[in-house]
Protein backbone atom coordinates (compact mmCIF):
# COMPACT_ATOMS: atom_id res chain seq x y z
CA UNK A 1 0.00 0.00 0.00
CA UNK A 2 2.98 2.25 0.83
CA UNK A 3 3.75 1.87 -3.24
CA UNK A 4 0.18 3.25 -3.83
CA UNK A 5 0.46 6.46 -1.77
CA UNK A 6 3.62 7.16 -3.18
CA UNK A 7 2.46 6.82 -6.55
CA UNK A 8 -0.57 9.32 -5.88
CA UNK A 9 1.31 11.88 -4.33
CA UNK A 10 3.86 11.52 -7.22
CA UNK A 11 1.11 12.66 -9.53
CA UNK A 12 0.42 15.65 -7.63
CA UNK A 13 3.69 16.78 -7.12
CA UNK A 14 5.85 18.49 -10.00
CA UNK A 15 8.35 16.96 -11.71
CA UNK A 16 12.06 17.27 -10.43
CA UNK A 17 13.69 16.97 -13.59
CA UNK A 18 16.15 20.16 -14.88
CA UNK A 19 15.15 20.85 -18.67
CA UNK A 20 19.03 21.47 -18.86
CA UNK A 21 19.62 23.71 -21.53
CA UNK A 22 16.54 25.68 -20.82
CA UNK A 23 17.05 25.68 -17.15
CA UNK A 24 20.40 26.29 -15.76
CA UNK A 25 21.80 23.93 -13.59
CA UNK A 26 23.53 24.91 -9.94
CA UNK A 27 26.91 24.84 -10.17
CA UNK A 28 28.31 25.05 -6.10
CA UNK A 29 31.21 26.81 -5.72
CA UNK A 30 33.85 24.44 -4.93
CA UNK A 31 33.33 23.11 -8.23
CA UNK A 32 35.87 22.19 -10.75
CA UNK A 33 35.81 23.07 -14.14
CA UNK A 34 38.23 24.90 -16.54
CA UNK A 35 41.72 25.30 -15.53
CA UNK A 36 42.91 29.13 -16.05
CA UNK A 37 46.09 31.17 -15.52
CA UNK A 38 46.83 34.38 -14.69
CA UNK A 39 50.05 34.83 -16.03
CA UNK A 40 51.33 38.17 -13.98
CA UNK A 41 50.88 36.44 -11.12
CA UNK A 42 53.01 32.87 -12.05
CA UNK A 43 56.65 33.04 -10.36
CA UNK A 44 57.30 30.45 -12.56
CA UNK A 45 57.79 27.72 -9.80
CA UNK A 46 56.82 24.57 -12.00
CA UNK A 47 55.34 23.28 -8.85
CA UNK A 48 51.92 23.17 -10.59
CA UNK A 49 53.61 20.66 -13.59
CA UNK A 50 55.42 18.38 -10.72
CA UNK A 51 52.24 17.93 -8.59
CA UNK A 52 50.30 16.99 -11.80
CA UNK A 53 48.25 13.44 -12.01
CA UNK A 54 48.20 13.48 -15.34
CA UNK A 55 51.06 15.56 -16.55
CA UNK A 56 49.55 17.62 -18.51
CA UNK A 57 51.36 20.64 -17.12
CA UNK A 58 54.68 21.18 -18.98
CA UNK A 59 56.66 24.53 -18.38
CA UNK A 60 57.64 26.59 -21.38
CA UNK A 61 59.88 29.74 -22.01
CA UNK A 62 57.96 32.57 -20.61
CA UNK A 63 60.08 35.51 -19.23
CA UNK A 64 58.90 37.91 -17.33
CA UNK A 65 59.39 40.21 -14.06
CA UNK A 66 57.01 39.12 -11.61
CA UNK A 67 56.21 41.12 -7.64
CA UNK A 68 56.01 38.72 -5.15
CA UNK A 69 56.18 39.53 -1.87
CA UNK A 70 57.12 42.87 -2.15
CA UNK A 71 60.17 41.47 -4.18
CA UNK A 72 60.52 41.28 -7.87
CA UNK A 73 61.52 38.46 -9.39
CA UNK A 74 62.72 37.36 -12.91
CA UNK A 75 60.82 34.29 -13.98
CA UNK A 76 62.18 32.40 -16.87
CA UNK A 77 59.52 29.75 -17.59
CA UNK A 78 55.61 30.11 -17.38
CA UNK A 79 53.22 26.76 -17.36
CA UNK A 80 50.83 25.40 -20.22
CA UNK A 81 48.16 23.07 -19.35
CA UNK A 82 47.17 20.22 -22.24
CA UNK A 83 43.52 21.22 -21.83
CA UNK A 84 42.25 17.64 -22.47
CA UNK A 85 44.73 16.12 -20.83
CA UNK A 86 43.45 17.74 -17.70
CA UNK A 87 41.56 15.84 -15.34
CA UNK A 88 40.73 19.11 -13.11
CA UNK A 89 41.47 17.26 -10.02
CA UNK A 90 42.70 20.98 -8.77
CA UNK A 91 46.30 19.40 -7.04
CA UNK A 92 47.74 22.58 -9.14
CA UNK A 93 45.49 25.18 -7.69
CA UNK A 94 46.69 23.52 -4.04
CA UNK A 95 50.10 23.65 -4.47
CA UNK A 96 50.33 27.24 -6.27
CA UNK A 97 52.45 29.64 -3.61
CA UNK A 98 50.80 32.65 -5.57
CA UNK A 99 47.13 31.63 -6.82
CA UNK A 100 48.58 31.96 -10.60
CA UNK A 101 47.26 28.49 -11.87
CA UNK A 102 43.37 27.99 -10.37
CA UNK A 103 40.24 26.35 -11.76
CA UNK A 104 36.95 28.37 -12.64
CA UNK A 105 33.90 27.92 -12.29
CA UNK A 106 32.27 27.23 -15.71
CA UNK A 107 31.79 23.76 -17.54
CA UNK A 108 35.34 22.16 -19.25
CA UNK A 109 33.92 20.50 -22.51
CA UNK A 110 36.14 17.02 -23.38
CA UNK A 111 37.47 15.79 -26.33
CA UNK A 112 40.51 13.93 -27.98
CA UNK A 113 42.71 16.91 -29.62
CA UNK A 114 45.96 17.24 -27.66
CA UNK A 115 46.78 20.43 -29.28
CA UNK A 116 44.06 22.42 -27.22
CA UNK A 117 46.36 24.39 -24.86
CA UNK A 118 45.69 27.12 -22.12
CA UNK A 119 48.69 29.04 -21.43
CA UNK B 1 26.38 -34.91 -15.12
CA UNK B 2 28.18 -34.32 -17.98
CA UNK B 3 30.28 -31.01 -17.93
CA UNK B 4 31.53 -28.82 -20.71
CA UNK B 5 33.64 -25.90 -20.31
CA UNK B 6 33.18 -22.81 -22.98
CA UNK B 7 35.62 -19.97 -22.47
CA UNK B 8 33.58 -17.11 -23.40
CA UNK B 9 33.38 -13.13 -22.38
CA UNK B 10 33.34 -9.88 -23.09
CA UNK B 11 36.96 -9.22 -23.75
CA UNK B 12 36.86 -6.08 -24.10
CA UNK B 13 38.35 -3.88 -21.28
CA UNK B 14 36.49 -0.74 -21.77
CA UNK B 15 33.39 -2.39 -20.74
CA UNK B 16 33.28 -1.83 -16.46
CA UNK B 17 34.92 -5.30 -14.50
CA UNK B 18 34.43 -7.64 -17.26
CA UNK B 19 33.94 -10.93 -15.53
CA UNK B 20 33.29 -13.93 -17.06
CA UNK B 21 30.42 -16.42 -15.98
CA UNK B 22 30.08 -19.44 -17.05
CA UNK B 23 26.61 -21.17 -15.88
CA UNK B 24 25.92 -24.80 -15.56
CA UNK B 25 22.55 -24.96 -15.57
CA UNK B 26 20.22 -28.34 -15.90
CA UNK B 27 16.84 -26.88 -17.30
CA UNK B 28 16.13 -24.52 -15.37
CA UNK B 29 18.33 -24.99 -12.23
CA UNK B 30 21.42 -23.40 -11.93
CA UNK B 31 23.80 -26.41 -11.38
CA UNK B 32 27.12 -24.60 -11.06
CA UNK B 33 28.95 -21.40 -11.64
CA UNK B 34 32.38 -20.82 -12.82
CA UNK B 35 34.06 -17.45 -12.37
CA UNK B 36 37.10 -15.76 -13.62
CA UNK B 37 37.86 -13.54 -11.79
CA UNK B 38 41.62 -12.29 -13.41
CA UNK B 39 39.87 -10.89 -16.33
CA UNK B 40 40.29 -6.91 -16.38
CA UNK B 41 44.06 -6.16 -15.41
CA UNK B 42 44.17 -2.49 -15.51
CA UNK B 43 47.74 -2.54 -13.76
CA UNK B 44 46.63 0.57 -11.28
CA UNK B 45 48.91 -0.57 -8.69
CA UNK B 46 52.12 -0.76 -10.98
CA UNK B 47 51.27 2.66 -12.00
CA UNK B 48 50.44 3.89 -7.66
CA UNK B 49 54.42 2.35 -7.32
CA UNK B 50 55.31 5.44 -10.12
CA UNK B 51 53.80 8.54 -8.85
CA UNK B 52 54.69 10.43 -5.43
CA UNK B 53 51.92 10.40 -2.70
CA UNK B 54 50.44 13.87 -4.17
CA UNK B 55 50.14 12.39 -7.55
CA UNK B 56 49.23 8.72 -6.45
CA UNK B 57 45.81 9.82 -4.55
CA UNK B 58 44.05 10.88 -7.69
CA UNK B 59 45.04 7.57 -9.60
CA UNK B 60 43.89 5.58 -6.41
CA UNK B 61 40.03 7.48 -6.67
CA UNK B 62 39.67 6.06 -10.11
CA UNK B 63 40.05 2.43 -9.00
CA UNK B 64 36.01 2.48 -8.53
CA UNK B 65 33.52 5.11 -8.81
CA UNK B 66 31.33 4.65 -6.52
CA UNK B 67 33.73 4.17 -3.37
CA UNK B 68 36.54 6.51 -4.61
CA UNK B 69 36.71 8.45 -1.32
CA UNK B 70 36.95 4.86 0.19
CA UNK B 71 40.61 4.40 -1.66
CA UNK B 72 42.12 7.12 -1.49
CA UNK B 73 40.93 7.22 2.30
CA UNK B 74 42.66 3.95 2.91
CA UNK B 75 45.55 4.51 1.30
CA UNK B 76 45.79 8.47 2.98
CA UNK B 77 45.04 6.63 6.32
CA UNK B 78 47.98 3.86 5.64
CA UNK B 79 50.56 6.16 4.73
CA UNK B 80 49.80 8.59 7.51
CA UNK B 81 50.11 5.73 9.80
CA UNK B 82 53.48 5.04 8.46
CA UNK B 83 54.93 8.50 8.88
CA UNK B 84 53.11 8.79 12.29
CA UNK B 85 51.15 11.47 11.82
CA UNK B 86 48.29 13.04 13.91
CA UNK B 87 45.90 14.00 11.54
CA UNK B 88 43.94 16.71 12.88
CA UNK B 89 40.11 15.88 14.67
CA UNK B 90 38.32 18.35 11.77
CA UNK B 91 40.07 16.38 9.52
CA UNK B 92 38.66 13.04 10.27
CA UNK B 93 34.93 14.42 10.87
CA UNK B 94 35.23 15.65 7.27
CA UNK B 95 36.53 12.60 6.08
CA UNK B 96 33.51 10.55 8.31
CA UNK B 97 30.88 12.65 6.86
CA UNK B 98 32.04 12.58 3.30
CA UNK B 99 32.31 8.54 3.66
CA UNK B 100 28.95 8.06 5.53
CA UNK B 101 27.02 10.05 2.54
CA UNK B 102 29.50 7.63 -0.13
CA UNK B 103 27.97 5.24 1.54
CA UNK B 104 24.03 6.77 1.42
CA UNK B 105 24.08 7.17 -2.26
CA UNK B 106 26.01 3.80 -2.81
CA UNK B 107 23.28 1.87 -0.87
CA UNK B 108 20.61 4.09 -2.86
CA UNK B 109 21.70 3.45 -5.87
CA UNK B 110 22.26 -0.47 -5.20
CA UNK B 111 18.84 -0.43 -3.86
CA UNK B 112 16.98 1.07 -7.34
CA UNK B 113 19.74 -1.27 -9.44
CA UNK B 114 18.37 -4.26 -7.36
CA UNK B 115 14.46 -3.27 -8.16
CA UNK B 116 15.21 -2.42 -11.50
CA UNK B 117 16.51 -6.43 -12.48
CA UNK B 118 13.54 -7.56 -10.95
CA UNK B 119 11.16 -5.40 -12.81
CA UNK B 120 10.07 -2.57 -10.38
CA UNK B 121 11.34 0.40 -12.21
CA UNK B 122 9.41 2.68 -10.41
CA UNK B 123 11.43 1.93 -7.33
CA UNK B 124 14.32 2.17 -9.28
CA UNK B 125 13.33 5.49 -10.62
CA UNK B 126 12.17 6.65 -6.82
CA UNK B 127 15.37 5.85 -5.22
CA UNK B 128 17.75 7.54 -8.19
CA UNK B 129 15.79 10.75 -7.38
CA UNK B 130 16.25 10.99 -3.61
CA UNK B 131 20.21 10.37 -4.41
CA UNK B 132 20.27 13.02 -5.95
CA UNK B 133 20.05 15.00 -2.80
CA UNK B 134 23.31 13.46 -1.33
CA UNK B 135 24.83 13.70 -4.35
CA UNK B 136 24.16 17.22 -4.64
CA UNK B 137 25.35 17.50 -0.73
CA UNK B 138 28.39 15.65 -1.68
CA UNK B 139 28.70 18.49 -4.68
CA UNK B 140 28.52 21.20 -2.67
CA UNK B 141 31.13 20.13 0.16
CA UNK B 142 33.46 18.55 -2.44
CA UNK B 143 32.85 20.39 -6.13
CA UNK B 144 32.31 16.75 -7.68
CA UNK B 145 29.58 14.12 -7.87
CA UNK B 146 32.19 11.64 -8.05
CA UNK B 147 35.58 11.59 -7.65
CA UNK B 148 35.86 14.03 -4.48
CA UNK B 149 39.56 15.14 -4.43
CA UNK B 150 39.09 15.61 -0.24
CA UNK B 151 41.94 13.44 0.81
CA UNK B 152 45.59 14.81 1.20
CA UNK B 153 48.45 13.03 3.17
CA UNK B 154 47.87 14.88 6.26
CA UNK B 155 44.63 15.86 6.37
CA UNK B 156 41.84 17.29 4.10
CA UNK B 157 42.09 19.46 0.94
CA UNK B 158 38.80 21.77 1.74
CA UNK B 159 36.75 22.56 4.77
CA UNK B 160 33.42 22.93 5.17
CA UNK B 161 32.29 26.14 5.64
CA UNK B 162 28.99 27.03 8.15
CA UNK B 163 26.55 27.50 5.18
CA UNK B 164 27.71 24.10 3.60
CA UNK B 165 26.83 22.41 7.10
CA UNK B 166 23.83 23.74 6.86
CA UNK B 167 22.47 23.11 3.85
CA UNK B 168 23.60 19.73 4.03
CA UNK B 169 21.61 19.62 7.99
CA UNK B 170 18.94 21.30 5.93
CA UNK B 171 18.32 18.29 3.44
CA UNK B 172 18.75 15.40 6.11
CA UNK B 173 14.88 15.61 7.07
CA UNK B 174 13.65 14.91 3.76
CA UNK B 175 16.13 12.17 3.40
CA UNK B 176 15.14 10.65 6.31
CA UNK B 177 11.15 10.50 5.73
CA UNK B 178 12.26 8.97 2.24
CA UNK B 179 14.37 6.09 4.26
CA UNK B 180 11.26 5.31 6.40
CA UNK B 181 9.56 4.88 3.47
CA UNK B 182 11.46 2.47 1.78
CA UNK B 183 12.07 0.68 5.20
CA UNK B 184 7.94 0.44 5.10
CA UNK B 185 8.40 -0.65 1.51
CA UNK B 186 10.88 -3.16 1.91
CA UNK B 187 8.89 -4.87 4.54
CA UNK B 188 5.52 -4.54 2.80
CA UNK B 189 5.94 -4.95 -1.06
CA UNK B 190 4.78 -7.90 -2.02
CA UNK B 191 6.44 -7.46 -5.35
CA UNK B 192 9.85 -7.33 -3.55
CA UNK B 193 8.97 -9.98 -0.80
CA UNK B 194 8.15 -12.77 -3.46
CA UNK B 195 11.42 -11.85 -5.54
CA UNK B 196 13.85 -11.44 -2.39
CA UNK B 197 12.62 -14.01 0.00
CA UNK B 198 14.48 -17.48 0.15
CA UNK B 199 16.87 -16.05 -2.69
CA UNK B 200 20.54 -17.17 -2.73
CA UNK B 201 20.60 -17.96 0.91
CA UNK B 202 24.03 -17.87 2.68
CA UNK B 203 24.26 -19.58 5.83
CA UNK B 204 26.22 -17.99 8.47
CA UNK B 205 28.62 -20.75 8.82
CA UNK B 206 28.90 -20.33 4.55
CA UNK B 207 29.38 -16.69 4.54
CA UNK B 208 32.43 -17.34 7.27
CA UNK B 209 34.18 -20.18 5.14
CA UNK B 210 33.94 -17.70 2.08
CA UNK B 211 35.20 -14.98 3.87
CA UNK B 212 32.49 -12.49 2.51
CA UNK B 213 32.20 -8.85 3.73
CA UNK B 214 30.44 -6.01 4.03
CA UNK B 215 26.68 -6.50 4.01
CA UNK B 216 26.35 -9.93 2.26
CA UNK B 217 28.23 -11.11 5.47
CA UNK B 218 26.60 -8.84 8.09
CA UNK B 219 22.77 -10.23 6.30
CA UNK B 220 23.70 -13.58 7.65
CA UNK B 221 24.31 -13.03 10.96
CA UNK B 222 28.54 -12.15 11.08
CA UNK B 223 28.29 -9.13 12.95
CA UNK B 224 31.24 -7.76 11.65
CA UNK B 225 32.26 -4.37 10.37
CA UNK B 226 35.23 -2.46 10.65
CA UNK B 227 33.92 0.73 11.79
CA UNK B 228 33.11 -0.88 14.90
CA UNK B 229 35.52 -3.56 15.13
CA UNK B 230 38.42 -1.56 14.01
CA UNK B 231 37.76 1.90 14.62
CA UNK B 232 39.19 4.49 12.42
CA UNK B 233 38.34 8.21 11.60
CA UNK B 234 35.94 9.08 14.15
CA UNK B 235 33.65 6.56 14.09
CA UNK B 236 34.92 5.86 17.95
CA UNK B 237 33.29 8.83 18.55
CA UNK B 238 30.21 8.55 16.94
CA UNK B 239 26.81 6.68 18.14
CA UNK B 240 25.63 4.11 15.78
CA UNK B 241 25.12 0.46 15.38
CA UNK B 242 26.13 -2.22 13.37
CA UNK B 243 23.24 -3.35 10.92
CA UNK B 244 23.01 -7.62 11.27
CA UNK B 245 19.86 -9.60 9.85
CA UNK B 246 19.38 -13.40 10.34
CA UNK B 247 17.69 -14.08 6.91
CA UNK B 248 20.99 -14.25 4.73
CA UNK B 249 19.10 -14.10 1.21
CA UNK B 250 18.30 -11.24 -0.64
CA UNK B 251 15.74 -9.77 1.25
CA UNK B 252 17.95 -9.89 4.40
CA UNK B 253 20.66 -7.55 2.73
CA UNK B 254 18.03 -5.45 1.30
CA UNK B 255 17.23 -5.13 4.87
CA UNK B 256 20.90 -4.53 5.78
CA UNK B 257 21.36 -1.78 3.19
CA UNK B 258 18.42 -0.37 4.17
CA UNK B 259 19.55 -0.32 8.02
CA UNK B 260 22.61 0.81 6.80
CA UNK B 261 21.46 3.80 4.95
CA UNK B 262 19.73 5.02 8.75
CA UNK B 263 22.61 4.34 10.45
CA UNK B 264 25.06 6.70 7.75
CA UNK B 265 22.07 9.55 8.07
CA UNK B 266 22.76 9.29 12.34
CA UNK B 267 26.46 9.10 11.26
CA UNK B 268 26.71 12.38 9.13
CA UNK B 269 24.32 14.79 11.43
CA UNK B 270 26.11 13.69 14.43
CA UNK B 271 29.48 14.74 12.38
CA UNK B 272 27.86 18.22 11.20
CA UNK B 273 26.70 18.66 14.65
CA UNK B 274 29.97 18.15 16.29
CA UNK B 275 32.09 19.08 13.96
CA UNK B 276 35.39 20.59 15.98
CA UNK B 277 37.54 23.36 15.51
CA UNK B 278 40.48 24.09 14.44
CA UNK B 279 43.02 23.10 11.17
CA UNK B 280 42.13 20.64 8.57
CA UNK B 281 45.10 19.30 7.57
CA UNK B 282 48.96 19.20 8.66
CA UNK B 283 51.85 19.08 6.80
CA UNK B 284 53.32 15.83 5.79
CA UNK B 285 56.57 15.11 4.96
CA UNK B 286 57.74 14.55 1.28
CA UNK B 287 59.12 10.86 2.06
CA UNK B 288 57.94 8.09 4.27
CA UNK B 289 59.55 5.77 6.60
CA UNK B 290 60.11 2.42 5.69
CA UNK B 291 57.48 0.26 6.78
CA UNK B 292 54.63 -2.27 5.81
CA UNK B 293 50.99 -1.25 7.13
CA UNK B 294 47.60 -3.09 6.36
CA UNK B 295 44.56 -0.06 6.14
CA UNK B 296 41.22 -1.37 6.88
CA UNK B 297 38.22 0.65 5.29
CA UNK B 298 34.69 -0.38 5.65
CA UNK B 299 33.80 0.72 1.89
CA UNK B 300 30.21 0.52 1.15
CA UNK B 301 30.49 -3.04 -0.56
CA UNK B 302 32.21 -3.91 2.59
CA UNK B 303 35.75 -4.35 3.88
CA UNK B 304 38.52 -2.90 1.97
CA UNK B 305 42.27 -3.58 2.30
CA UNK B 306 44.82 -1.92 1.43
CA UNK B 307 48.42 -3.32 1.81
CA UNK B 308 51.10 -0.84 2.02
CA UNK B 309 54.66 -1.61 1.30
CA UNK B 310 57.09 1.73 2.05
CA UNK B 311 60.65 2.29 1.26
CA UNK B 312 61.85 5.92 2.27
CA UNK B 313 61.34 7.32 -0.98
CA UNK B 314 58.37 9.56 -1.86
CA UNK B 315 56.65 6.91 -3.86
CA UNK B 316 55.10 3.21 -2.36
CA UNK B 317 57.20 -0.08 -2.95
CA UNK B 318 54.17 -1.87 -3.34
CA UNK B 319 50.44 -1.46 -2.89
CA UNK B 320 47.99 -4.32 -3.14
CA UNK B 321 44.26 -3.31 -2.98
CA UNK B 322 41.57 -6.10 -2.01
CA UNK B 323 38.57 -4.58 -2.92
CA UNK B 324 35.03 -6.26 -1.30
CA UNK B 325 33.85 -7.78 -4.42
CA UNK B 326 36.76 -9.57 -4.89
CA UNK B 327 36.04 -11.31 -1.35
CA UNK B 328 32.31 -11.52 -2.06
CA UNK B 329 32.54 -13.27 -5.55
CA UNK B 330 32.81 -16.95 -4.02
CA UNK B 331 29.53 -16.36 -1.75
CA UNK B 332 27.53 -15.57 -5.46
CA UNK B 333 28.85 -19.21 -6.74
CA UNK B 334 27.63 -20.84 -3.14
CA UNK B 335 24.54 -18.90 -3.41
CA UNK B 336 23.30 -19.96 -7.11
CA UNK B 337 23.08 -23.54 -6.63
CA UNK B 338 20.11 -25.21 -7.20
CA UNK B 339 18.18 -21.43 -7.72
CA UNK B 340 16.39 -20.51 -11.03
CA UNK B 341 18.38 -19.22 -13.79
CA UNK B 342 16.08 -16.15 -13.65
CA UNK B 343 17.04 -15.20 -9.96
CA UNK B 344 20.54 -15.33 -11.23
CA UNK B 345 20.28 -11.11 -11.73
CA UNK B 346 19.31 -10.22 -8.42
CA UNK B 347 21.76 -12.65 -6.18
CA UNK B 348 24.54 -11.35 -8.35
CA UNK B 349 23.54 -8.20 -7.67
CA UNK B 350 22.47 -8.33 -4.12
CA UNK B 351 26.17 -8.57 -3.28
CA UNK B 352 26.77 -5.35 -5.24
CA UNK B 353 29.07 -5.62 -7.97
CA UNK B 354 28.95 -3.70 -11.05
CA UNK B 355 26.51 -5.00 -13.29
CA UNK B 356 28.15 -4.88 -16.63
CA UNK B 357 30.38 -7.77 -15.38
CA UNK B 358 27.32 -9.87 -16.49
CA UNK B 359 27.16 -7.86 -19.88
CA UNK B 360 27.18 -11.70 -21.61
CA UNK B 361 26.94 -14.82 -19.89
CA UNK B 362 27.67 -18.05 -21.38
CA UNK B 363 24.57 -21.08 -20.74
CA UNK B 364 24.76 -24.57 -20.75
CA UNK B 365 22.29 -26.97 -20.83
CA UNK B 366 23.76 -30.21 -18.99
CA UNK B 367 21.10 -32.28 -20.79
CA UNK B 368 21.14 -31.01 -24.11
CA UNK B 369 24.78 -29.89 -24.04
CA UNK B 370 23.43 -27.04 -26.12
CA UNK B 371 25.74 -23.70 -25.11
CA UNK B 372 25.00 -20.34 -26.05
CA UNK B 373 25.20 -16.70 -25.19
CA UNK B 374 23.22 -14.44 -23.33
CA UNK B 375 23.02 -11.13 -23.37
CA UNK B 376 21.80 -9.22 -20.13
CA UNK B 377 19.11 -7.79 -21.38
CA UNK B 378 17.76 -11.14 -22.33
CA UNK B 379 18.61 -12.55 -19.02
CA UNK B 380 16.74 -9.48 -17.71
CA UNK B 381 13.76 -9.56 -19.79
CA UNK B 382 13.47 -13.73 -18.83
CA UNK B 383 13.57 -12.47 -15.49
CA UNK B 384 10.62 -10.20 -15.78
CA UNK B 385 8.95 -12.69 -17.52
CA UNK B 386 8.65 -14.74 -13.98
CA UNK B 387 7.08 -11.54 -12.27
CA UNK B 388 3.31 -11.82 -14.26
CA UNK B 389 2.85 -15.49 -12.82
CA UNK B 390 3.84 -13.61 -9.55
CA UNK B 391 3.67 -17.35 -8.05
CA UNK B 392 5.52 -17.79 -4.42
CA UNK B 393 8.55 -19.63 -4.87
Amino acid sequence: MSVLREMFENLLSRPITILYPKEKVPIPGAFRGRVAITDEKCIGCSKCSLVCPARAITMIDGPREVEFNGKTLNRKKRPQVKLYKCIRCGLCERHCPTGAIFLKNELSSSGTDGEIVVT
Amino acid sequence: MPEVVVSIGPHHPALKEPVNFKVVIEGEKIVRLELDLSYNHRGVEKAAEQRDFIRVLPLLERVCGICSHAHSTAFAKGIEEIMQLEVPPRAQYIRTIIAELERMHSHLLWLGVAAHVIGFNTLFMWTWRDREAVQDTVEEMSGNRVHYGMNEVGGVRRDLTPAQVTAALERLPNLEERIKKYVDMVNSEETMLIRFRGVGKLSKEEALRYGTVGPTARASGVDYDTRKDDPYLAYADVPWNVVTDTNGDVYGRTRVRIGELWESLKIVRYCLENLPEGPIRVTAPRNAPTGEILSRYEAPRGELAHFIRTNGTDKVERVDIRTPTLANWTSVAICLVNQNLADLPVIVAAIDPCLSCTSRITLLDSQTKKTGVMSFDELIRRNRSRDQGLVRP
